[in-house]
């Protein structure tokens, strides 16, 4: 029987939650092992005590000098327990920071280079959040468009010079912009209600990430990361511009420029990635290793977007899930199992 | 179980890979060959453009036998072409023909953010979520990379390639904004066999001509020449004679065997259009691998030998030879990339394969001929400015001249329409100064400049390949076709090309255009066949054409306004086919009545699309004839002495439209009398008299039916032409039965 072809999609900052409390407790990891000395050598709490503690705080668990790499760590753990039997990862992608996480998972980082990256660049965070970042949905229940959402989300834009696209997600916007702009956003956009989740929903302690005003930031990590050791990747990539980059003989100059360059500075097309990685490589399913369960909807609707293995609206994806899942959330023990090992 | 030519050429490309030489490690951002612009990196790259492109050809042979493919002609031996491709700029546009598969993904591999492995298969299995034509047709087109697609397998799309390059150049000397950078070089590919067609050489004329005049035409021709079309060999050397001394077009070959050299040459021959924006030929020699398509058995015509030979110079493996003997990649490196570029496609080929298909009429033929009625009269209703009317026409405005006969009344509307609309372009034979052989475009090209309303070569398909290509560049050209009998040379480039291109892109390009052709018979004094043809039902079954035919100078114009406002509003191709017989007629019953003279009709008034006009005669109660053009004059004379002489009540109805025919208004106006005759001085075979009759039946039953119609012959010259066609007392006659036996 064939084995089955699967992208690997690395989750962004924003996914270490509460639920994920623990992850790490009782791991015996190289790889934690490597992500720890890197932490240990820049002075910072270590993870596994992050990990340990006996409630979630945003502080703690949040904040970009460590929501990063706890996010990154449970990622990477989920990686090493990919099956090749039973899986054979095919690409590897990234939302937002996922992309460092990408890097290293594709190999175009060593472990150590790929955890100084995250490391450095959510340190930076710390007492230092430019504007912020929201989100708000561009479809509606059935994960369809919705023009009305779409029209709100450009009004606003078109509003506000200090506001811009962050991250194109699926059938939900990532605006990122200086404070003022995020609160004007926050209160002029018409408020919605999907699930338990009510929109707009600001993202606490997140910069304004993928959009200009990181441009000092992305200066400032050319020149304090320029001893990273970049290399081709061993995997094929997919970018936030949905761009590949291709085993063995991609340039390591021209990746390591994008990721410290545009990837920090300009918007994060997460739904373009998503589409190429798809319409180029074909895999039979998405892997979301770490906490990046959040993501799933994301996945789902660029898939419906595209008709992808006959997938058009969300009780296509849902039926389609319940009986042979073409998403595997690693974070769902049931799901973990067809891809994990043990 | 037999083995394909298919899954030979696989096996022994992956056996030779695995054979290749292994060199010291090379450093990738060199030049492959000294001298040569391609370094090991760029070439890399190419050379997945080409494993990607063999391998859609080899799914396609796989998912065939499944039914779940339709299309086989594929590229393999011309992967070399994505070295043209890198030579070029996504922006640069670049009409394909069916083995330019390496190029298209190569481009797409530049350009970024298009999916080009999912999207050939999707064009393979005929899928409705295939990007360009939804699934109507397996093409290399997308608008994003400035690809549009074409379905030609025979060089019928050079001319709007050469039509493109000219109207680049001519937009730039008027000043206006241009979808592409004005630095643009435009390519088109064909095989070696199309280069003889009829439709190639024109394209090569024209291009040589602008050369010869020292107007810009940057347009790269790339021949990929393979020796062979179909069963039919090229004769040895024919490419290289015929095109390496053509005038004005500048001479490029590549050997499409030597991936370095292709790509040198492509790019020699690029930046050469590039900077003198001139036309030159790239002579890219290629092999045909897995015969023509995959029902074609070339055993039938090419020795085991032969086809083993040609396999044996496979491009794909020559170039990964070059690649691993000057230590770029290993060939493990090259064998992996190789099966990891199979498993993409195969896994592709699955995602496709279930994808749903065209289901359903009104979906499949929507992109054919959008028609917004609304936005279209409105749009034909929109004047021009009055300063720009003042500094078109000076003081005197065309409605401030006395009634006028036709040609006048058609001159003042294109004067209004050049007048509106800076886009607005004119050109044909003898247009410009001249004002075409009937006056129509008098003083035009002065009052507008001569870079608006200009002649053309002595060639139709170069008229109409202009119109193509200038419109996908922005402009909204009105080209002439001097006499209806000089179109049916030519006739591709609409039925062909023109009309289909909406359908094939799901109006993503557009080819929006009004074509002038005078025709039609009657013609006193001027006769024979090539100046007075009455043909006129090639153009009625071109699917998506509108035809606009006036009887008089008022619903000239009208129509005219209306055609130019579909072509903008939706893009749509149509002919206004204006009948020369009635250019100069300005009397209808008696001399000097000055009933056929009219006043123009000012900016603002259209006739609608479709759409009927009525004259009553008398009551109107008795009769009702429905005609067009000359037929409807002479109808009118009729109607007036049936009433006269005979009390008759009589509707006269004027089509107007061709196509779309006014099908509502003509079974109104035949049921309110019971009694049509239709008057048709076109032929009496497929001519628009069947069309009418079947509208009637369908729509007005009961109505009694008779017509008159020309003959099935040509038009000879003198009294003779008479004999063939409708004469009033013919029209005369029918009437008189029509009533009579209705009476008996």
């Amino acid at each position: 029987m064939r084995t089955p072809r699967a992208l690997l999609l690395c989750p962004g900052r924003g996914s270490y939650t509460r639920e994920s409390l623990g992850s790490l407790q009782g791991v015996r990891s190289s790889t934690l092992d490597a992500l720890e000395a890197v932490r240990a050598d820049a002075g910072r709490t270590p993870l596994r005590g992050l990990d340990a503690m006996p409630a979630f705080s945003g502080r703690a668990h949040l904040a970009g000098e460590h929501a990063s790499l706890l996010t990154a760590a449970c990622t990477l753990l989920d990686v090493d327990a990919i099956d090749p039997e039973k899986v054979d990862v095919v690409a590897v992608c990234g939302n937002s920071m996922g992309w460092y996480t990408a890097l290293g998972c594709a190999g175009a980082l060593t472990l150590d280079d790929c955890a100084r990256l995250i490391d450095t660049m959510g340190a930076w965070q710390a007492g230092n959040v430019i504007g912020g970042q929201l989100i708000y949905p561009l479809v509606g229940d059935d994960w369809r468009p919705d023009a009305a959402r779409a029209s709100a989300v450009q009004a606003a834009l078109a509003a506000d010079p200090e506001l811009g696209w962050s991250i194109r997600l699926g059938g939900q916007a990532v605006l990122g912009g200086s404070e003022a702009a995020v609160q004007r956003a926050m209160a002029g956009l018409p408020p919605v209600q999907m699930g338990s989740v009510n929109y707009p929903m600001r993202l606490p302690w997140h910069s304004a990430f993928h959009t200009p005003w990181m441009g000092p930031t992305a200066d400032r990590a050319g020149a304090a990361l320029a001893g990273l050791g970049w290399r081709a990747p061993r995997l094929p990539l997919i970018d936030g511009f949905g761009r590949p980059w291709r085993p063995r003989w991609a340039d390591p100059a021209a990746l390591r420029d994008y990721t410290l360059g545009p990837q920090v500075a300009q918007p994060f097309d997460f739904s373009a990635m998503l589409t190429q990685a798809l319409g180029d490589h074909g895999p039979d399913l998405v892997i979301l290793p770490g906490p990046g369960g959040s993501l799933g909807s994301a996945v789902a609707q660029v898939m419906i977007a595209i008709g992808w293995q006959g997938l058009r609206t969300r009780a296509d994806f849902l039926a389609r899930q319940a009986v042979d899942p073409v998403l595997v959330s690693m974070s769902r023990p049931e799901q973990r199992a067809r891809v994990a090992r043990g | 179980m037999a083995v394909s030519r298919a899954e030979i050429v696989d096996q022994n490309l992956v056996q030779a890979l695995r054979a290749l030489p292994e060199a010291p490690p090379a450093p990738l951002d060199r030049p492959l060959r000294a001298g040569a612009p391609l370094t090991g990196r760029a070439a890399l790259d190419l050379w997945e453009s080409m494993v990607a492109s063999r391998h859609l050809d080899l799914e396609a042979r796989a998912l065939k036998p499944r039914g779940d493919a339709f299309y086989t002609i594929g590229s393999s031996g011309h992967e070399a072409n994505a070295a043209v491709a890198s030579a070029l700029r996504p922006s640069d546009p670049a009409f394909l023909h069916y083995r330019s598969g390496a190029f298209f993904v190569a481009r797409a591999r530049q350009a970024g953010g298009t999916t080009p492995l999912l999207d050939v298969l999707l064009g393979v299995v005929a899928a409705a979520d295939e990007p360009i034509s939804g699934g109507r047709h397996k093409v290399f087109g997308s608008a994003p990379l400035w690809i549009p697609p074409q379905t030609s397998t025979i060089a019928s799309h050079l001319p709007k390639a050469v039509g493109a390059a000219f109207s680049l150049a001519r937009i730039e000397r008027l000043g206006l904004p241009a979808p592409i950078p004005l630095d643009s070089v435009v390519v088109c590919t064909f095989g070696d066999a199309s280069s003889n067609h009829a439709t190639a050489c024109a394209a090569f004329n024209a291009a040589a001509l602008c050369a010869h005049q020292h107007l810009p035409c940057p347009v790269l021709f790339v021949c990929e020449d393979n020796g062979i079309g179909i069963s039919t060999r090229t004769p040895e050397g024919w490419v290289a004679s015929r095109f390496a001394q053509h005038p004005h077009i500048r001479y490029f070959i590549a050997d499409g065997l030597d991936l370095v050299d292709a790509h040198a040459q492509a790019t020699a021959a690029a930046e050469w259009v590039r900077q003198t924006r001139r036309p030159a030929f790239l002579h890219l020699r290629v092999v045909r691998l897995l015969g023509h398509a995959g029902s074609d058995v070339e055993q039938s015509y090419r020795s085991p030998d032969e086809i083993e030979s040609t396999e044996a110079l496979d491009p794909v493996l020559a170039a990964a030879r070059a690649l691993a003997e000057r230590g770029v990649a290993t060939p493990a490196e090259l064998l992996g990339t190789y099966e990891e570029l199979r498993a993409r496609v195969q896994a592709l080929g699955r995602e496709t394969a279930s994808r749903p298909k065209i289901t359903d009429l009104s979906t499949l033929v929507a992109p054919l001929a959008p028609l917004h009625p609304d936005r279209v009269a409105a749009e034909a209703a929109r004047p021009p400015g009055p300063e720009a009317r003042r500094a078109f026409w000076g003081d005197r405005l065309p409605e401030a001249d006395r009634s006028r006969h036709m040609a006048v009344l058609i001159n003042r509307t294109l004067g209004d329409l050049l007048a509106r609309d800076p886009d607005v372009v004119l050109f044909g034979e003898d247009v410009a100064r001249k004002g075409g052989v009937y006056n129509v475009t008098a003083e035009l090209s002065r009052r507008a400049g001569v870079g608006r309303v200009f002649n053309t070569p002595l060639d139709e398909t170069t008229i109409l390949g202009l119109a193509q290509g200038a419109a996908q560049l922005g402009l909204l050209p009105i080209p002439e076709i001097q006499y209806l009998a000089y179109l049916h040379n030519a006739i591709d480039q609409l039925r062909g090309e023109a009309c289909s291109l909406q359908f094939f892109s799901q109006g993503q390009f557009q080819n929006p255009m009004v074509v002038r052709i005078a025709g039609l018979a009657y013609q006193k004094g001027f006769g024979g066949h090539f100046h007075n043809d009455n043909a006129v039902a090639a153009l009625r079954d071109i699917p998506g054409l509108m035809l606009g035919c006036p009887s008089n100078g008022r619903d000239a114009c009208g129509i005219l306004r209306t055609l130019v406002a579909a072509a903008r509003v939706n893009g749509r191709v149509g002919v206004f086919l204006e009948p020369i017989a009635l250019y100069m007629t300005r009397d209808l019953h008696e001399d000097r009545d000055n009933l056929w003279s009219h006043d123009y009709p000012e900016p603002g008034w259209s006739v609608p699309v479709g759409s009927a006009s009525v004259h009553i005669e008398g009551s109107g109660a008795d009769l009702t004839i429905i005609s067009y053009a000359n037929g409807l004059w002479m109808s009118r004379r009729v109607a007036r002495r049936l009433h006269l002489e005979l009390g008759i009540g009589v509707r006269v109805v004027d089509l107007r439209w061709l196509n779309p025919l006014p099908e509502l208004d003509l079974a109104r106006e035949a049921a309110a009398t019971g009694r049509a005759l239709v008057v048709d001085e076109c032929r009496r075979t497929g001519g628009v008299a069947e069309g009418v009759l079947t509208a009637l039946v369908e729509r007005a039953p009961g109505v009694r039916l008779a017509r008159v119609t020309g003959t099935d012959t040509y038009i000879p010259l003198g009294g003779a032409a008479n004999l063939a066609l409708v004469q009033e007392a013919d029209i005369d006659a029918a009437a008189r039965r029509l009533l009579a036996d209705e009476e008996g």
